[in-house]
């Protein structure tokens, strides 16, 4: 199982800006339009938690009308830094729902760690002078408790 | 054409701009408050624009080949909702002959990444540094007389805007442009052989 490390904002912000493209659109931010310091910013002010996972980054940001859901990213193209942000958060978190809101061609990652289609969002998301399509992917943990 | 890229304005950026905002040509051309500023007060306010100004006012960094920077420009007078924006440049005296290739990769960064729609250049008319006066002449769409009052002189400014549409004009021409450009190669290549 992949490791997570917990980062701080400012650390989040920079290990997006490396990540380059595949940042685009984690946890709604993009670090092509903002800046490392707004950012910053736009994390803290969502609450996201954001882990290193290997190279790759994942993080979440709650629900705050539905406590145990959670919207994640991932920067991985695999599945494996997904799995390890889900195991942790159903474990130390009692998440059970997990949204995630991709491109079509970020989905791979995310159904590879059994998220389902729920539904699309039409040209939710502007880069490269055109609006994008965002997938709308799901997956429910049974509740233990 | 040489590669220009775009990138945000960081914290190790200022040192240098700080430099460009005191040149001469720059204090003639857009604004000469920094001869007058301390260089801390300067590095703050540049600082402020990076941290907490998002909404107002954005510098961006314009580099060359291997990320060497040629300089800056920024946008203020930002309306998200409008999606318009005024845009201003710095070039770097060593830099200056790119400047076109710069305001051409910026315009080209405000549209595909910041969806901006409208953008407003000004320039004072006796500044001939990106566009002859000729041009100059012919493109503006705005004459303010006594505009602005830089190093001692009261400056008269052309405005105009570029929409999506003069931008995709451009890019036409200057296809064409091209196209005639490789035409004429290949008679010459073809005469030769």
């Amino acid at each position: 199982m992949t490791d997570l490390r917990p980062l701080s904002p400012a650390e989040a912000a920079q290990g997006l800006r490396r990540a380059g493209d595949a940042a685009r659109g984690f946890l709604g931010t993009d670090p092509v339009t903002q800046n490392d310091a707004l950012l910053a910013r736009e994390l803290t002010r969502r609450e996201a938690q954001v882990y290193a996972a290997g190279g790759a980054l994942v993080g979440c940001v709650p629900n705050r009308a539905q406590p145990r859901q959670a919207y994640v990213s991932s920067t991985s193209a695999g599945p494996e830094p997904v799995r390890a942000l889900l195991g942790h958060l159903t474990t130390y978190q009692r998440r059970t729902s997990f949204v995630a809101l991709v491109p079509e061609e970020g989905a791979a990652a995310f159904l590879g760690a059994g998220f389902a289609h729920s539904g699309v969002l039409p040209g939710h998301h502007y880069a490269g002078h055109a609006f994008h399509d965002l997938l709308v992917l799901v997956k429910e943990e049974p509740c233990r408790s | 054409m040489p590669i220009v890229t775009v990138r945000h304005f960081t914290e190790e950026d200022v040192p240098l701009r700080t430099e460009l905002l005191r040149e001469a040509r720059f204090a003639a051309n857009l604004t000469d408050f920094a001869v007058g500023s301390d260089d801390d007060g300067l590095q703050a306010r540049q600082l402020r624009t990076i941290t907490e100004e998002h909404r107002t006012k954005r510098i961006f960094t314009v580099c060359g080949a291997h990320g060497r920077v040629l300089g800056f420009a920024w946008i203020t007078s930002i309306d998200w909702r409008a999606q318009c924006c005024e845009l201003s440049f710095g070039v770097l005296p060593r830099d200056r002959g790119l400047g076109a290739f710069a305001v051409y990769a910026v315009h080209k960064h405000l549209r595909d990444e910041l969806n901006m729609r409208v953008i407003v250049n000004q320039v004072y008319t006796h500044n001939t540094m990106f566009l002859s006066a000729e041009a100059l002449e012919a493109q503006h769409q705005v004459r303010c007389e006594r505009d602005s009052h830089t190093v001692g002189q009261w400056r008269t400014a052309c405005y105009w805007t570029l929409s999506d549409e003069d931008i995709r004009q451009h890019e036409a021409s200057a296809e064409e442009r091209r196209r005639e450009l490789a035409e004429r190669i290949r008679e010459r290549i073809e005469a030769r052989s």
